[in-house]
């Protein structure tokens, strides 16, 4: 009982907690500085994820079918009809043509598709990608409807009723004119116009490509997808451009491959002036104890026992102040994304472990040049000197 | 007198040289005695006769120029660094400031350094008995001067030493604060070694020896 009441004691007296939380005023600008750059950090760095998940929201239909066009001839010529015929994975193919949706990102903007098909398969398609109409009404044949994802919709501000297309907004990337006559919910970010309408010349002068919309058999669409890619013509040469989920999601990830590496390179410079402002922090803080630790190591404290001490101080306030820094960043992600991001049709990750690793450099750095900048001072100490200085 | 019956600490012909600017200073000089078990001795002289400099080095803090000093018949090892764990095992210090850690209670401030599991209930009676019982869970800017040193005192029992070296201890305390020290030191001490160093002869009374040190040297002992 006694040896029990002993070692609690012992213990307490060297716990770090116990320093940190006896002297919250000493320790508040540490723990401050830490848990406002984690904070940052994460709010600087979540965002950037909006350009994945927004992409990936366009891509999901893709991962559903495989969009095919002709590689060399302007036309589905019957041997070409005859190639793709052959794929002895190929469930269904429907005649398409495939135009983009300008949506505005978090930074610039990107392109949700909007396919144009026949009537008749309309509805067989919007089952198959999981799409329900959700206002207004599907496009009429031959009309210049469209419908379009509720998320790019809020995106670009619109209505039902309203017009878009090239022939109304010159910088538009969609061709012709399209008149917004339903919205469409669902995981997968796409719009549907009417292919006879989508036929009509001026989108073959905007060069509009003639489409196929694949469709494999059950679980063969990797295997569909590589004969498409593998298919060649009489004359040898490749026969289609192929359009799958792995295609856009190279192009999406060649696009942004230098971002981690740019915010690698910004997390690291901050968590390095942080740590070097955290050490002189701490060394001015351990001004005050130079009496404590004098008198521990005259009284026979192991100088290796006292720099774990330290360590384990530094470490702590660090570890603390990323933990809340991580909340209070993961709080403003989420406000950011209800009160902004959302409503825009941004789609953002507000959970997202990159932030979580990058801003791990600041208690890490933190802790590692306090502990030595500590160890540094704890080593050249000398006990007799602060007991004189004391006034022995 | 009480007969010695074992000899706790030995200063060997110890000398402490250092160079102070262009100057070499002796501040100890070929000082030797013996401490045995249940003796109080005292270490008097003026200011700047060596008596810090000697409680350093026959507390392993200072490594001698030359000579040897024992503990518990071992050689104290050359560094302050390689001593620290036969300091903190056999030895209570008090020093003239009552070093305290202000954030520590005078319960975490005295068993925050011993490795003795019964500790807690020698510090409960020590505690009693210099009437510091109701002022164990007080930080120190809390008690009084005296109550400071009489905290320190626990500390430098708490873990139940074979040696309690104290340098000036009363310089801070009146006459009669001063005196309650020293005797509380010497009941606590009276199975043990005690070695008080001061400038006021008149704390040592009742020691079984005091040493007089001038310019480093033991000139009377």
């Amino acid at each position: 009982m006694d040896a029990a009441a002993t070692g609690r004691a012992a213990r307490r007296a060297l716990s770090p907690w116990t320093y940190l939380l006896r002297n919250p005023r000493r320790i508040l600008p540490l723990f401050g500085i830490q848990a406002l750059v984690t904070c940052l950090l994460v709010l600087i760095i979540t965002p950037t994820n909006a350009f994945e998940a927004t992409a990936e929201a366009n891509v999901r239909p893709l991962e559903i079918f495989t969009i095919v066009s002709p590689r060399l001839r302007r036309e589905f010529d019957e041997e070409l009809l005859a190639v793709l015929d052959a794929n002895p994975h190929q469930q269904e193919r429907v005649r398409a043509k495939m135009l983009w949706v300008r949506t505005p990102m978090i930074v610039g903007e990107g392109y949700a598709p909007l396919i144009a098909l026949p009537v008749e398969v309309r509805d067989a398609f919007l089952k198959r990608v999981e799409l329900t109409l959700v206002d207004g009404r599907l496009p009429e044949p031959g009309e210049d409807g469209a419908v379009l994802h509720e998320a790019v919709v809020r995106a670009r501000g619109m209505k039902l009723g309203d017009k878009f297309g090239q022939l109304i907004d010159p910088t538009d990337p969609t061709p012709g004119r399209f008149t917004l006559v339903g919205t469409l919910a669902g995981e997968s970010r796409m719009g549907i116009a009417d292919f006879a309408y989508a036929d009509q010349p001026f989108f073959v002068l905007a060069r509009r490509d003639p489409f196929q919309v694949v469709y494999a058999n059950a679980g063969a669409k990797d295997a569909s997808d590589a004969y498409l890619h593998a298919a060649t013509q009489e004359d040898g040469e490749s026969a289609f451009r192929v359009v799958d989920d792995d295609y856009v999601r190279g192009r999406i990830e060649a696009n942004l491959k230098n971002l981690p590496l740019i915010l690698g390179f910004i997390t690291f410079s901050v968590a390095i002036v942080v740590a070097l402002v955290i050490a002189l922090l701490n060394m001015i803080a351990f001004q005050v104890r130079v009496d404590e630790f004098g008198l521990l190591l005259a009284i026979g404290h192991a100088r290796r026992r006292l720099v774990g001490k330290l360590a384990a101080e530094a470490f702590a306030v660090a570890a603390t102040g990323w933990l809340v820094g991580l909340a209070l960043g993961l709080l403003g992600v989420w406000i950011y994304d209800q009160v902004w991001l959302a409503p825009q049709g941004i789609l953002l990750r507000v959970l997202d472990p990159r932030p979580l690793l990058f801003s791990m450099s600041v208690p890490v750095l933190s802790t590692l040049t306090g502990a030595i900048a500590l160890a540094r001072r704890l080593r050249r100490m000398d006990p007799v000197a602060v007991i004189q200085r004391r006034g022995v | 007198m009480n007969a010695p019956t074992d000899v706790l600490l030995e200063a060997l012909d110890v000398t402490l040289e250092y160079d102070d600017g262009s100057r070499r200073v002796r501040a100890v000089d070929g000082v030797s005695f013996t401490l045995a078990r249940g003796m109080f001795l005292g270490l008097v002289g003026p200011s700047g006769s060596g008596k810090s400099s000697l409680m350093f080095l026959l507390a392993g803090l200072r490594p001698p120029s030359s000579g040897e000093v024992r503990l518990l018949g071992k050689p104290l090892p050359a560094s302050p660094d390689a001593s620290a764990s036969a300091r903190r095992e056999h030895v209570g210090f008090l020093f003239q400031e009552p070093f305290l850690v202000p954030y520590l209670s005078v319960r975490e401030n005295a068993l925050g350094h011993t490795t003795d599991a019964q500790a807690s209930a020698r510090l409960d009676e020590l505690a009693a008995e210099i009437g510091m019982a109701d002022k164990l869970e007080e930080r120190p800017h809390r008690l009084s001067g005296g109550e400071r040193q009489r905290a320190s005192l626990l500390r430098a029992l708490a873990n139940d030493p074979e040696l309690v070296l104290a340098d000036e201890p009363t310089a801070n305390l009146d006459q009669t604060t001063g005196r309650a020290v020293i005797d509380l030191l010497r009941r606590q001490t009276r199975a043990k070694g005690l070695l008080v160093v001061t400038h006021d002869p008149s704390m040592l009374t009742g020691a079984d020896r005091v040493l007089f040190l001038r310019d480093g040297r033991l000139v009377e002992g």
